[in-house]
């Protein structure tokens, strides 16, 4: 029995080693964030720019909250557009006899695990030819073409789970094709639905990549692209407690949206398989 | 029809980029915008840049150690928290506490390590060090060891996607399993070895070629950290060809250089694909079925 206790205890403590490092540094964000570094003290000033432009170590934050605006515009436009190109692509992919779909279904395996960052070069110049650098429009196009490829594969995947006998029987009942999907297939599917939006959601929300190339006007800047101005301008970062308190600004809502969409997630798929 | 939009979207930022990048790629395309064609000149190139060498040793140290420690710890967390710790709550708290770096922001995540390694006497490292008097002045921990430090930033932060596989892979192995196999007088050494490595076979395959073709290609990281900096000390291939393209506005050589990453990336995935397929003929796994 001791014996067992040992080999316990040898792995906690490596476990435990492993893991210090990031509760260090999530105890870091929240200790830089909300101390002056000079006093020691516990302050809250370096949330000092969620109530306006401020000027810091040389630092000059423009008004956040527009920046804020900005995010969350894009990032729910991408989830929409996103959820609807895709839903309707995967169950093509899923149900429907085309035309090339062989073909067309291992493209989209090629697409899926292609390196698609060696293309930007080409899609810069695109964008250039098609005037929609430093556009909204332009950027959005090409963040979804990026990740639709393995949201629609998701997608397919939820829509091989449902039974063909499901949708057969609604249109034995005088369901439409189209009546079928929209009243029986899609609510089976509504966790992939859910599971695509929450990751094109995150990826949209982390973007900076895209923005650093392709936007040029700090007002059309989202919180991503606006860190990453913020800390790769200069080599060395001067003021740690407002760019972590901005960083945490930034992460938590991640965060809290996380945990609240594993609950929904969890709701949506006792509801889905009661239905079915 | 209901592929429509989708295959719009992919004909134009995905077919069309991938044939102009074949086609910038002999061309002299640079900041005038004025394409000529110049055959394989830019190819020719390539091989003729003296920093090539250097570049090319970066990108596969990059991509070979980061891969190493991804899958070694990876596999470390997966297996004491799914098999050592199963069920205990600790073991979920660990994993949750491994998700954290990944649900981060990369810009956020950056920050942190811009911190620990930074060169003025505000960094972590400089202040432990000078506290213990290892280090009389500050040291710039980056312009000595940006590799390394890369790496280690890389690794720490695509980690616990990985586990997340894994772990689920590593519970689908039934309990009785493990109980037969000590009955039979297995040690920890020869379930790990015999029962839990053979179930992770095609995670493992999968992780490995996705994550590979990812370190390879991409720079994401490696931008917000050191830029590729001090000169090309942590300069991969893959950033060398967005350096060219977007900050001395060679696109057409930037260009060429992308397409060699391309080649680079399917070389290998070609390879590991034989490899893993080779490894399932010799040693054919205990419990497929």
């Amino acid at each position: 029995m001791s014996k067992k206790i040992l080999k316990l205890l040898v792995v906690h403590t490596y476990m435990a080693m492993l893991t210090v490092p990031i509760l260090f540094m999530i105890v870091w964000y929240f200790m830089t964030a909300t101390f002056n570094s000079y006093t020691g003290s516990f302050s809250l000033d370096n949330f000092a720019f969620m109530f306006g432009p401020i000027e810091s170590m040389g630092i000059k934050l423009p008004a956040i909250w527009p920046i804020v605006l900005n995010t969350l515009v894009y990032s729910f436009t991408i989830v929409m557009i996103e959820v609807l190109i895709s839903v309707p692509a995967a169950y093509a992919f899923s149900r429907l006899d085309f035309k090339g779909k062989r073909n067309a279904m291992k493209f989209l395996f090629i697409m899926r695990s292609f390196p698609g960052v060696t293309l930007i070069i080409a899609t810069f110049f695109i964008l250039v030819k098609m005037n929609l650098v430093d556009t909204y429009l332009g950027i959005i196009l090409v963040a979804i073409t990026g990740s639709l490829p393995g949201h629609v594969y998701i997608m397919k995947g939820f829509f091989d789970e449902v039974p063909w006998d499901l949708e057969w029987a609604a249109m034995t009942d005088g369901c439409s094709r189209f009546r079928a999907f929209r009243k029986v297939i899609l609510p089976a599917v509504k966790p992939g639905i859910g599971a695509i939006a929450i990751f094109s959601f995150l990826g949209a929300y982390g973007e900076w990549f895209l923005f650093k190339l392709l936007i040029f006007s700090d007002t059309r800047l989202i919180i991503g692209g606006y860190i990453a101005k913020l800390i790769t301008e200069e080599n060395v970062i001067v003021d740690y407690g407002l760019i972590s308190a901005l960083g945490l600004f930034y992460t938590l809502p991640v965060i809290l949206f996380y945990i609240f969409s594993q609950k929904i997630f969890m709701k949506v798929n006792i509801g889905g398989s009661k239905g079915v | 029809m209901f592929i429509l939009p989708f295959a719009l979207l992919t004909l134009t930022f995905f077919i069309l980029p991938a044939i102009a990048t074949v086609w910038m790629s002999f061309t002299d395309l640079d900041v005038k915008m004025k394409p000529n064609f110049i055959g394989l000149e830019n190819y020719i190139r390539i091989f003729q840049d003296y920093s090539l060498g250097e570049i090319l040793q970066n990108t596969i140290v990059y991509a070979v150690a980061s891969l190493g420690f991804v899958l070694l710890l990876s596999l470390i967390i997966a297996i004491s928290t799914q098999y050592f710790m199963k069920g205990k709550t600790v073991a979920t708290g660990y994993r949750v506490l491994w998700l954290i770096p990944s649900l981060f922001p990369s810009v956020v995540f950056a920050i942190f390590w811009k911190y620990i390694f930074d060169p003025t006497e505000n960094g972590f490292l400089n202040k432990i060090g000078m506290h213990l008097g290892a280090v009389d002045e500050p040291v710039s921990w980056i312009t000595r060891y940006a590799m390394p430090i890369v790496i280690l930033g890389t690794v720490v932060g695509s980690v616990s996607s990985n586990v997340i596989l894994l772990s689920s892979s590593i519970n689908s192995i039934p309990e009785d399993l493990y109980k037969a196999a000590r009955v039979d007088g297995a040690g920890e050494k020869s379930i790990i070895l015999k029962i839990i490595l053979p179930t992770l076979r095609w995670p493992l395959m999968y992780i490995t070629i996705t994550t590979l073709i990812g370190f390879v290609s991409s720079y994401f990281f490696i931008m917000l950290l050191t830029d590729g900096g001090p000169m090309h000390d942590s300069t991969t291939l893959a950033l060398y060809s967005y350096q060219q393209a977007f900050q001395l506005k060679y696109y057409g050589y930037g260009a060429a250089i992308s397409m060699f990453v391309v080649v680079i990336a399917l070389a290998l995935t070609l390879v590991l694909l034989r490899l893993f397929d080779f490894d399932a003929l010799v040693q054919p796994s205990r419990i497929e079925e």
